[in-house]
């Protein structure tokens, strides 16, 4: 187990390291950009040229990127051209606000997928199984943003039950931040139950299968325990995982959502950046959204050796 | 009731490779899902060919008079903010999602193939580099990653393809470099070398055929992805740009005018949906047909 | 300790019925429904068990004893269902029980052992928790009480260490041990009848030996009956009382076992008896019943077994299946027109035409020469994986684990000879194939083939002498590729060393077909359109496409029913003598290996322990490993008895081989401190030349028993 753990974290510095380097190519292609955003197209070739020497821009990438690199495992993530502020600072201000957006749907999905995924597998191909399948379906045809705009005109123009968007710290009033949450974190968790619930269905079919099932129902054991003890316990392996991908799936999902719902996260502010042209702003934002996602797939990859006694303690084949 | 295989019999010798396609044709039949995706995008297909034919209004004459009319006989999904009779733009927008959808993911499943296929087959350091580089591509959600893109490339419909291109290769090179793995695996590859084939041939003749069916799966989803996604870049303005018909960009016109004129986001939102689920319905239809447990990634 | 079972149906009744037999299966019926239709799997099954009994069911794969023996526990789910019959156990009808009341019987009153010990235990539960719910289910105890009672099980089933090892989960354990944990489970609430489903089939020899005895040992401790389901009439002939025979759904003939084996009355029984290559007994060729078990879904008009039986007449090809009836003068009942009138007592010879051993020449050179071939591989998996850290008096010291799968193995083979290699699984004998023939590349060692060194070879010349070599895979359906006509896949090979194109080499394919013994048009078809036995055949004839020297056979025979086995073995037989190649034969099968190979390796833990003639090894001096192999090996004779050597404990694991001697841990015959410090040497001992043994022992410590031969 332990050995796992080292190498699944020595697997994960080196996928960062490549994502410092697709983070920093994809935004400097064009290095001559910065200079014109902050100068303006009226500029003259000499000022931009001395803004460039003064910013660095004209030294090689390579030297460019270590640089860069230097400075944000200090944490300094340089300054947004837009805002004038440390990005590590807006980012810091903005991103628990995506967090909970993230967690929230993630976990309505969760309690919406595993029951159903267990009951169809149940119930395979019978009307429940068909009938749930075509919900997920549905869920995951339909643009996240739609759902939102939907929402809202059904909830919140129609009904008037829920607010139309806009978000209230919980410091100020915590019931706020709820009926605030509902319809973003319902939009998302609808998005995300479909690929949980069929992962929860095929995992479970594929376990009901197996040899050691049918010796549980061989040995007398009833139905109910069948499926509980010996089915589950090994089908939710999979979907832990399946679980965390989605988790840093509706990172993408937040950066639509939130311009929906105008909620300030970080997705958000990688709009205004990209709107703005903000490299910097731009690239602290990615490689924090990045990261993430590469945690919670460490994470998984914990869970998933914590649940297999198989991973947990090696040993003879 | 005939089997395609008889009736094919019937027409022309029955070599083995028409064989094998008629018992595919005839599961595919047996297999509502994949029918009723298959009809979808056919109609789609026909649908786009046909917009010129099938729009009875001009797509970006704006006619202020006849703003925000709700559906009626002679403007089906009724008209938008600027006059603009809906059902010709949403009709329209079907080329611009099929043209999306298949350049993107043609350009993915190129590169996508050979990097999956490379690293799959020939393993060890190549492998893991290639890996680790696609699994750091993916670390950033294809949104996120695509809107990055469009800073650099500019905001127009072509750079939307090559963005979506890139940013769904990796998981084309994952599919293909894991069934090029289970092949390298089996007998008859290892048969192929103690016969004395080139490496070359090897993938080429071996591996790639019996990788075809995953593939052909996972594109199909991902077209329904790329799509998905054209919708959300446009719907942020950073895809489409105006006054071209994209169903993303007409949800976020009319976005604006939710309240009095539901349609105007009502009617291309229900296009994206039947698209998608259409795309969605093929490539799960032909993953039960081709192989039940092709190994596919769901992203 | 004190066992009170709550009542169920089956106990009221059965209390009573005290002469009657413990199970009674009556007209069983079980169907399946699949994509060609309606199918019979158990086709009106009738027999009999008594209290106490042990019978063998016994059959080829796909005749149905599976579904016969899941039928009596009514564990048949869709798409197939019993339409018909009755079991009686304990005179109640376990077919007319709902799910609730079977719930109580299953592994209470009938418990399964099934095979794949793997498979069938839950990887995430201790092996403690699944003996203790069973118990905890059917009897009224608490959960400590069951944790206790499972302890006494697995001390009963002869695991060690039980109280420590109550908590491990089954990856932990050998094959073997969970194989016993299996047999646990079962016994646990001290059923009165054990089905076992081919318990032994994936074990290596000494282990089956082991848990047949155990078997047999609990059985007469607690006087359970036993339904023991193989396909291997040597494991029959050594622990059953009575045995049926199942042929393609119907069950063929029933007789106690020495009238089963001294004078069966069906021909496929015969069959059978005869296919199997006894460790002793020469033969020139097998006798071999031709064809192949019908596939359900397309079965003949009469009796199933009419197209393959030599005595079949009209009368036996329509009509429907003959009945199963008794027969005068014995206990044994049969379904066949003919029994009457047949006498099947004697072993059927081989008939004309078969080819007698040729002599080989070995006064040239070799054609296949290896030299102190090894072959590590990195342990655990990733460039990580296989390093460890040892902190050796303070500082880390890494080093790389490697599983030296093969250890120094030098033999040689010479034109038109067959040379076997025996050994149990994970010996590395398959590794030896791949490493000799540069299919994975060797770590260290020397291979000549026709006196060139393949281990210095660049790519391009490797290549082309692959023409000479070629290789018979172990699993025939995935050795040829799915989406290839069988025409193309031999083709392929011709055209690739330029032997012949175009219409020359359809033609050769053809011919090539044909002397395999597929039909004409079968170069059109695609694999999955032939059975094992005949995919194997395509495998041959592609081997042989290129005319090569030295054909590799790596377990060709071990995927397929032993009834094709015969028959290919024949094939590989006749083609040697027509072709005069060289076979280099892999195998962990003894009986197949004395039958087709002139000398013969026995392997242990990547190292050859003995090397020699067929007769050279199979008589005294023997190494003790290929003593207690040959001992332990079940003959099909029921009347036999063999002196057995059985050996304490497992194969060592590869990756950390024990010192010295690779076989000291294990060995009966160890003398001691030399035999852990020092390996021995394979040398040139004992009678006749080419003998050479890897053993500290003299030679006549090593000959105290009698000659296998």
């Amino acid at each position: 187990m332990y050995a796992y753990v080292v190498r699944r974290t020595g697997f994960l510095v080196v996928t960062l390291f490549f994502v410092t380097v697709i983070a920093f190519v994809v935004t400097n292609i064009l290095p001559g950009n910065v200079a014109l955003l902050i100068l303006g197209p009226n500029a003259s070739p000499a000022s931009m040229h001395a803004l460039q020497t003064q910013l660095g821009l004209n030294r090689p990438l390579p030297v460019q990127y270590l640089d860069w690199v230097d400075h944000l495992l200090h944490g300094d993530m340089g300054t947004s051209l837009r805002f004038d502020e440390p990005v590590a600072t807006l980012i810091a201000q903005k991103l628990p606000r995506s967090l909970l957006l993230a967690v929230s749907a993630t976990l309505v999905a969760v309690c919406l997928s595993v029951p159903l995924g267990i009951y169809s597998a149940v119930k395979q191909n019978q009307a429940p199984d068909v009938a749930a399948s075509l919900f997920a379906f549905v869920g995951i045809s339909v643009p996240i943003f739609l759902w939102g705009l939907l929402g809202i005109l059904v909830f919140s123009v129609w009904l008037g039950w829920l607010p139309t968007g806009g978000y209230v710290p919980p410091s100020k009033d915590p019931v706020g931040t709820l009926t605030h949450l509902v319809l973003p974190a319902g939009a998302m968790g609808f998005a995300l139950t479909a690929y949980i619930m069929r992962m929860t269905r095929s995992s479970m079919l594929e376990v009901l299968g197996t040899e050691y099932v049918k010796l549980a129902r061989a040995k007398g054991m009833p139905r109910r325990v069948v499926v509980l003890r010996h089915a589950l316990r090994n089908a939710i392996i999979p979907v832990v995982t399946v679980i965390a991908f989605q988790f840093s799936y509706a990172f993408g999902g937040v950066v639509v959502l939130e311009s929906v719902f105008h909620w300030p996260g970080i997705g958000q502010l990688t709009l205004i950046a990209v709107q703005s042209r903000d490299i910097p702003l731009i690239q602290g934002c990615i490689i924090v959204v990045a990261l993430i996602y590469m945690l919670s797939n460490l994470a998984a990859d914990l869970l998933y050796a914590y649940f297999d006694p198989r991973i947990r303690y090696g040993g003879a084949a | 009731m005939a089997t395609a295989a008889e009736t094919v019999g019937r027409y022309l010798p029955l070599t083995a490779r028409r064989e094998r396609f008629s018992r595919f044709a005839d599961q595919f039949r047996a297999n509502t899902k994949a029918k009723i995706g298959f009809a979808i995008v056919l109609a789609l297909v026909v649908v786009a060919v046909l917009a010129p034919v099938i729009a009875p209004y001009s797509i970006s004459k704006t006619d202020i008079s006849h703003r925000t009319e709700a559906p009626s006989v002679q403007h089906l999904f009724g008209t938008d903010s600027l006059g603009r009779d809906v059902f010709s733009r949403v009709v329209m927008g079907s080329r611009i999602s099929l043209y999306v959808g298949f350049g993107a993911i043609s350009g993915a499943l190129l590169v996508g193939t050979v990097i999956g296929l490379l690293a799959g087959y020939l393993g060890g350091m190549t492998d893991e580099l290639l890996m680790r580089l696609m699994d750091a591509a993916m670390a950033f959600p294809p949104v996120l990653l695509a809107l990055t893109l469009m800073v650099v490339l500019g905001p127009e419909l072509n750079n939307v393809v090559l963005a979506l291109a890139f940013v769904y290769t990796p998981y084309i090179a994952r599919v293909a470099r894991s069934a090029a793995l289970a092949e390298r695996n089996e007998s008859y590859v290892e048969a192929a070398v103690a016969r004395g084939e080139s490496n070359r041939r090897i993938v080429l003749a071996e591996v790639l055929p019996n990788c075809a069916a995953p593939l052909l799966v996972q594109g199909s989803l991902n077209v329904s992805f790329a799509i998905l996604s054209e919708a959300s870049l446009s719907f942020l303005g950073l895809g489409a740009q105006p006054p071209t018909p994209s169903w993303g960009l007409m949800i976020n016109t009319g976005a604006g005018f939710m309240e009095t004129a539901p349609w105007m986001i009502i009617f291309p939102g229900l296009a994206i949906g039947l698209t998608v689920i259409g795309f969605n319905m093929l490539g799960d239809g032909l993953r039960d047909v081709l192989d039940p447990k092709v190994d596919t990634v769901e992203a | 300790m004190s066992v009170e079972p709550t009542p169920g149906p089956a106990d009221v009744a059965g209390a009573a019925d005290g002469d009657a037999p413990l199970l009674e299966v009556r007209d069983l019926r079980t169907e399946f429904t699949t994509r060609a239709g309606r199918v019979v799997a158990a086709n009106d099954v009738s027999f009999s068990l008594e209290r106490g009994e042990t019978m063998g069911l016994v059959g080829e794969s796909g005749a149905g004893k599976s579904v016969t023996a899941r039928s009596i526990l009514q564990l048949i789910d869709r798409p197939g269902e019993i339409t018909g019959g009755e079991v009686r156990f304990k005179g109640a009808d376990l077919l007319a029980c709902s799910e609730a009341e079977m719930g109580a019987i299953r592994g209470r009153e009938i418990a399964l052992v099934p095979q794949d010990p793997m498979a069938s235990l839950n990887p995430v539960l201790s092996v403690g928790d699944q003996i203790a719910e069973t118990i905890a289910r059917h009897q009224d105890v608490g959960a400590a009480e069951a944790r206790e009672r499972a302890i006494e099980a697995m001390v009963d089933v002869g695991i060690p260490d039980a109280a420590e090892r109550v908590d491990d989960y089954p990856h932990e354990f050998s094959g073997g041990m969970r194989q016993r944990v299996l047999l646990a489970i079962g016994l646990s609430c001290q059923p009165d009848l054990v089905i076992a489903d081919e318990p032994t089939t994936a074990l290596d020899v000494t282990t089956q030996a082991k848990i047949l005895d155990l078997l047999g040992e609990l059985q007469a401790e607690k006087g359970m009956a036993v339904l023991l389901i193989t396909h291997n009439l040597g494991v029959v002939a050594q622990t059953c009382d009575h045995v049926g025979v199942m042929y393609a759904g119907n069950l063929v003939e029933t007789a106690s076992l020495e009238d089963l084996f001294a004078n069966p009355q069906h021909p496929y029984t015969r069959g059978l008896i005869d296919s199997i290559p006894d460790v002793d007994t020469t033969y020139d060729a097998l006798p071999a019943m031709a064809g192949s078990m019908p596939d359900l879904t397309d079965l003949p008009a009469g009796c199933n077994f009419a197209p393959r039986c030599p005595h079949a007449t009209e009368a036996c090809q329509a009509g429907g299946d003959p009945p199963l009836e008794p027969v005068d003068g014995s206990t044994a009942r049969v379904a066949c027109h003919h029994a009457a009138d047949l006498d099947l007592s004697e072993p059927t010879v081989a008939g004309p035409g078969a080819v007698g051993r040729r002599a080989v020449d070995r006064s040239g050179d070799p054609l296949f020469d290896v030299r102190d071939l090894r072959k590590h591989f990195p342990a655990g998996d990733g460039l990580l994986g296989s390093l460890e850290v040892d902190f050796d008096g303070g500082r880390p010291r890494v080093s790389r684990r490697s599983v030296k799968a093969v250890d120094g193995v030098s033999f040689d083979v010479y034109p038109g000879e067959t040379v076997g290699l025996v050994g149990e699984s994970g010996c590395g004998k398959s590794t030896i194939a791949r490493a000799a023939l540069r299919l994975i590349e060797p770590t260290s060692g020397e291979i000549y083939v026709e006196g060139r060194p393949l281990h210095e070879l660049g790519a391009t010349e490797v290549r082309s002498l692959r023409r000479e070599m070629q290789l018979v895979f172990q699993d025939p359906g995935s050795s040829l590729n799915p989406r290839k006509t069988v025409g193309a896949i031999v083709g392929r090979a011709m055209e690739l060393h330029g032997i012949a194109t175009g219409a020359a080499k359809r033609r050769r394919v053809r011919e090539l077909l044909q002397r395999v013994g597929l039909p004409g048009d079968a170069a059109d078809r695609y694999p999955h359109e032939f059975s094992g036995g005949q995919q194997q055949r395509v495998a041959i004839a592609h081997a042989l496409a290129v005319d090569p020297k030295l054909v590799v056979c790596d377990e060709p025979v071990s995927a397929l029913d032993v009834s094709v086995q015969a028959q290919i073995l024949n094939l590989l037989h006749d083609i040697q003598a027509e072709r005069d190649i060289a076979f280099l034969f892999i195998s962990h099968n003894i009986g197949v290996v004395r039958h087709v190979c002139d000398r013969v390796a026995v392997m242990y833990l990547g190292e050859i322990v003995e090397f020699g003639s067929v007769e050279q090894v199979f008589s005294p001096p023997f190494h003790p490993y290929t003593e207690s192999l040959l001992s332990t090996v079940p003959h099909a004779d029921p009347g036999r008895e063999t002196d057995r050597m059985l050996l304490e404990g497992s194969v060592p694991s590869p990756v950390n081989p024990p010192s010295g001697c690779a076989f000291q841990t294990r060995c009966p015959k160890k003398l001691g401190g030399v035999c852990e410090r020092e390996a021995p040497a394979l040398e040139a001992r004992g009678t006749g030349d080419g003998h050479r043994l890897a053993c500290h022992l003299d030679l006549e410590a090593m000959s105290d028993r009698d000659a296998f031969i």
